[in-house]
């Protein structure tokens, strides 16, 4: 029986709400079944906003999180009951069944469960008072409640429990406490839901591992399996977690990390550190990305492999710090001064971020420029499983080595050459002697601002980068789907993928003939592969998460296409089903269609 | 739910037939009212008489619903489950709940049934019965019994009554410790009762005719490889069975309608047209007992029949009617031709 099950659970910060969904991610993973999770924060660092933990658990591959939940846990009604139409009817609705301030009419979770749906009220703070002595541990009463509803392995929450208080004895001994009295409380109740999970099935090949990681943890990993030696950092919400693993992690390997004043230096660090030879990057969000705008040009020019994580939220400016957007891709594909081309690469989902997060570094020094990867605070703080390969799918060094110079000949730092990438020497190299400078130069790389050599330097900046549509053992776009002519073809890139991915899966199932591609390369942009899934699509449908079509300005800059855009700016995933509807829509079916006509 | 502004708030407490019949036509009689039913149960309405099916495998709690969940969209009728009500302030028209949320009601209706009697001497067993009053008793109870099981019955109303009639149907072995309550809530005279004990037994069920709550000394565990349950008579004798359930009639659910500014005696007492003494709050199905001028008396009447047509009258009466309660059903209890007992309260439809 194939297992396809979201829980959320909803809360205040303070509530555990996010701990209590990382446990039960971890123990579902540990389990041996596929986990998509993404959280939701309150933007504010204290205080009483809202959190919810969502995931999805599943046997078959999924690729996004469902509309509605099959499990709703409310920790907190005020920021739950909002929520309450996200549960499936026949779902399970699972509250706090007492109160203990008085309450205005609506202002328990009964008033708002649906007919359809199905209610488990609970004693949860009594419960974990009677078997704490405080109601710290709700959280870990209602893991225990669903443990037993469902009846799922206790073990395997335990064991979950157990990892995430390792280095706190009391709590865990109170957890353990907690856990057993929801475990107990469900052996006496009465299951009336339609949820079920089915055994998990196990899909890892011998000597790959498998881990339930987020994106900004993939993305770490992938820089560590690489190799990065030096990173150079401002913090800024949602990249900011990968500056910390690697502060923690970047030691033990024997690299550098130093947290610097502020962007615009973390960014001039990393192209000295690249200058160097090393394997160094950056990390940050949109606003801290304009401030890297200016080095970023000077990469350019320099021809510096240096490479840029940066996680998207809602902008501009401060905007929505804690929710997710697609708004960065012309800052991150346009932006700057002069004519700046640089690497985009683009993962949609965490298993790409631990690839993009590795490659990033290969091409930096392959094609000897700015790489940057971006994401969202979707991708970057979602869970997914994840299969890692039993080694690194990594090249530890892509330099052009100058190789041994003729004594006398003065060494071309920038030399054009047939494919326009030129050998690179790094201080200390003899013979290698050269000058970088971020005025435009001549092939030894001394400053000259002929007509003619302004042209070749443009030439080669721009025309070296076309290799990396080739790069090696990586995806730069893929198509899923129907084969040959399809009525509706979707074209997405980033977070936004999944979604798209899982609608147009629907749409076949309704027999509407479509096909999804996710384009991960986004500059250069693989105009070839993508003109010729264009070529296949009747209408052609691009889902995205920013007001105007970021994603559709670039396609049609690079291929002459009429599309249908998807655009909003909802400041959390886009809904499967706004995106099925509009798939409905062009394909002449379902009732936007009907509405239409 | 949107409303029409001043739109009156009405709010039935009770989502049996009494109370659903009521929200029904309130919701006809007064389309722009708000309307709210509190109850306990964690399902939507569902007829309990179809309950003994389980014996027959059905388990699923969808098959069992009067209505599917669209109809209370449909209706617009707010159905609050696991609400539980811990007090009525009449003259504030306000309703607290257990988790202390207030309801304000422009209109009440009182449609909380009654929940099963069990004779005081029996109470300490409690934990080793298996009432068969709701849904989930229901499965309970079922998952309990083998194939060809052995129930053994105690007091013996019309609602254990009718699931004889399936157990025996189905196979199953019936003992009915037979009491005071048996026949409940029909009066069956001394002269009566021979046959109407002979008819059951006809009907396969094993009669152990006793008194005070049938009895018995203690009900226990039974011992491990042995029947789930062992009764011990007074005389002695004794009983192995899967389960015990107890049949001893029904006591009105009224508890907390205690300080509302309403009267109750057994129930809640209320005059031809379903009024309480307190303004804007009725009662309706078997919470209530009704003022009879023929009997001169306040009286219960029970049977599906009867709670429906309460709720209903009660629900007309709100919105402006001011109708006498009028019996839907008659009470006799007596054998047919074919030797068979013959029930008004077993006319399900
Ligand atoms: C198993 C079974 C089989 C039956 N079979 C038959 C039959 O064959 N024929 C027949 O005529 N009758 C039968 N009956 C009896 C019949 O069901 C009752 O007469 C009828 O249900 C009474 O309806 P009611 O609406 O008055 O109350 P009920 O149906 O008892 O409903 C009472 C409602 O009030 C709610 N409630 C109670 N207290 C509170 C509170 N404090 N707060 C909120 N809500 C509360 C309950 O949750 C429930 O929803 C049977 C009963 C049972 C249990």
């Amino acid at each position: 029986m194939a297992t396809d099950i979201q829980i959320s659970i909803i809360g205040s910060a303070g509530d555990g709400t996010i701990a209590a969904g990382d446990i039960l991610r971890n123990a579902f993973a540990g389990m041996g079944y596929k986990v998509i999770s993404f959280d939701v924060y309150p933007p504010e660092i204290r205080g009483f906003g809202k959190c919810i933990a969502r995931m999805r658990i599943t046997t078959e591959q999924a690729y996004s999180l469902k509309h509605k939940s099959d499990v709703m846990v409310s920790l907190d009604d005020s920021h739950a009951i909002p929520h309450a139409g996200e549960l499936r009817d026949c779902g399970a609705m699972i509250y706090e069944q007492g109160s203990i301030v008085r309450l205005p009419e609506g202002g328990h979770m009964s008033a708002h469960v649906g007919p359809g749906q199905l209610p488990y009220p609970l004693p949860i703070r009594e419960l974990s008072e009677k078997s704490t002595g405080a109601n710290r541990s709700r959280n870990i009463v209602v893991l225990g409640f669903i443990a037993g509803l469902f009846n799922l392995p206790a073990e395997g929450f335990r064991k979950a429990i157990g990892k995430k208080f390792r280095s706190k004895a009391a709590a865990a001994e109170a957890s353990e406490a907690a856990f057993k009295a929801g475990l107990d409380y469900a052996a006496k109740t009465f299951k009336l839901d339609d949820v079920v999970f089915g055994p998990p099935v196990s899909s890892v090949v011998a000597g790959s591992t498998v881990e339930m990681i987020n994106g900004n943890a993939a993305i770490v990993r992938g820089a560590l399996d690489a190799g990065i030696d030096t990173f150079f950092g401002y913090p800024i919400t949602p990249a900011t977690s990968i500056m910390e693993r690697l502060a923690s992690e970047m030691p033990k390997r024997g690299g550098r990390l130093l947290q610097t004043e502020d962007e615009i230096s973390a960014i001039s660090a990393v192209v000295g550190a690249g200058f160097t030879g090393a394997r160094a990057a950056t990390s940050t969000s949109g606003p801290g990305l304009s401030l890297m705008a200016e080095m970023l040009g000077m990469g350019v020019i320099g021809e510096v492999p240096s490479v840029v994580f940066v996680s998207q939220r809602g902008g501009p400016s401060t905007g929505m710090p804690t929710k997710t957007e697609q708004s960065d891709l012309h800052m991150a594909v346009y932006g700057g001064h002069g004519d700046a081309p640089r690497i985009v690469i683009a993962p949609t989902n965490v298993d790409g971020c631990y690839r993009c997060g590795g490659k990033a570094f290969e091409m930096a020094e392959a094609y000897q420029t700015p790489v940057i990867v971006l994401i969202d605070l979707y991708l970057s703080n979602r869970y997914e499983t994840v299969v890692f390969p039993a080694r690194p799918p990594f090249e530890a060094d892509m330099n052009r080595k100058p190789g041994k110079q003729a004594a006398a000949a003065p060494y071309k730092r920038y030399a054009l050459t047939a494919d326009h990438v030129s050998p690179r020497s790094v201080p200390g190299e003899k013979g290698g002697m050269h000058v970088v400078t971020g005025l435009e130069h001549n092939e030894l790389g001394r400053p000259n601002d002929s007509a003619e050599l302004h042209t070749a330097m443009s030439r080669k900046r721009h025309e070296k980068l076309k290799a990396a549509l080739r790069h090696p053992d990586f995806t730069h776009f893929k198509r899923f789907g129907d084969e040959g002519p399809v009525d509706v073809g979707l074209v997405a890139w980033g977070s936004t993928f999944g979604e798209c991915l899982e609608a147009m899966l629907k749409a076949r199932g309704e027999g509407i003939r479509c096909a999804a591609m996710k384009v991960v390369m986004l500059s250069p942009f693989p105009t070839h592969g993508v003109s010729a899934f264009l070529a296949d699509c009747k209408e052609v449908l691009v889902p995205e998460l920013n007001y105007e079509g970021q994603f559709a300005n670039l396609l049609q800059a690079n291929v002459a296409r009429q599309v249908t855009r998807l655009a909003r700016v909802p400041g959390e995933p886009m809904k499967v089903e706004e995106i099925l509807e509009e798939i409905r829509r062009l394909a002449g079916r379902g009732k936007s269609a009907q509405k239409a006509a | 739910m949107a409303t029409a502004k001043n739109a009156r708030h009405h709010v039935v407490i009770g989502s049996g037939v009494s109370g659903s019949q009521a929200a029904d036509t309130l919701r006809e009689r007064e389309p722009d009212a708000r309307v709210t039913i509190l109850t306990l149960s964690s399902l939507l309405f569902y007829n309990r008489y179809d309950l003994p099916k389980v014996f027959r495998g059905h388990r699923d709690w969808r098959e069992f619903l009067a209505y599917p969940a669209e109809y209370y969209k449909d209706h617009r009728i707010e159905v609050r489950r696991c609400s539980r009500v811990a007090g009525v302030d009449g003259p504030r028209r306000t309703i607290t709940l257990e988790h202390k949320e207030e309801i304000r009601f422009d209109t009440l209706l009182v449609a909380s049934g009654g929940r099963g009697y069990l004779p005081e001497e029996l109470a300490e067993f409690r934990p080793l019965m298996h009432p068969f009053a709701s849904y989930t008793e229901a499965v309970t109870a079922a998952s309990l019994v083998p194939d060809r099981g052995h129930v053994i019955m105690l007091g013996g109303d019309m609602i254990g009554l009718d699931l004889a009639r399936t157990l025996i149907d189905t196979r199953h072995r019936v003992t009915l410790v037979a009491g005071a309550q048996t026949f409940w809530p029909h009066e069956v005279s001394d002269e009566e009762r021979p046959g109407l004990i002979a008819a059951l037994e006809k009907m396969g069920v094993e009669v152990i005719e006793s008194h005070d709550a049938g009895g018995i000394a203690t009900i226990e565990q039974g011992a491990k490889g042995l029947s789930a349950r062992r009764v011990l008579f007074k005389d002695g004798t004794e009983l192995h069975g899967d389960v015990v359930m107890p049949f001893f009639g029904l006591s009105p659910s009224v508890e907390f309608m205690l300080g509302s500014g309403t009267d109750i005696e057994r129930g809640l007492l209320v005059n031809p047209a379903l009024r309480t003494t307190c303004e804007g709050i009725y009662a309706a199905g078997d919470v209530c007992q009704i003022w009879s001028d023929a009997e001169k008396r306040y009286r219960f009447f029970y049977g599906w029949k009867n709670v429906r047509a309460m709720g209903d009258l009660a629900a007309r009466n709100i919105t402006g009617g001011d109708e006498p309660w009028v019996p839907a059903q008659d009470e006799k209890l007596h054998i047919g031709s074919d030797g068979k007992i013959q029930s008004p309260f077993w006319e399900y439809h």
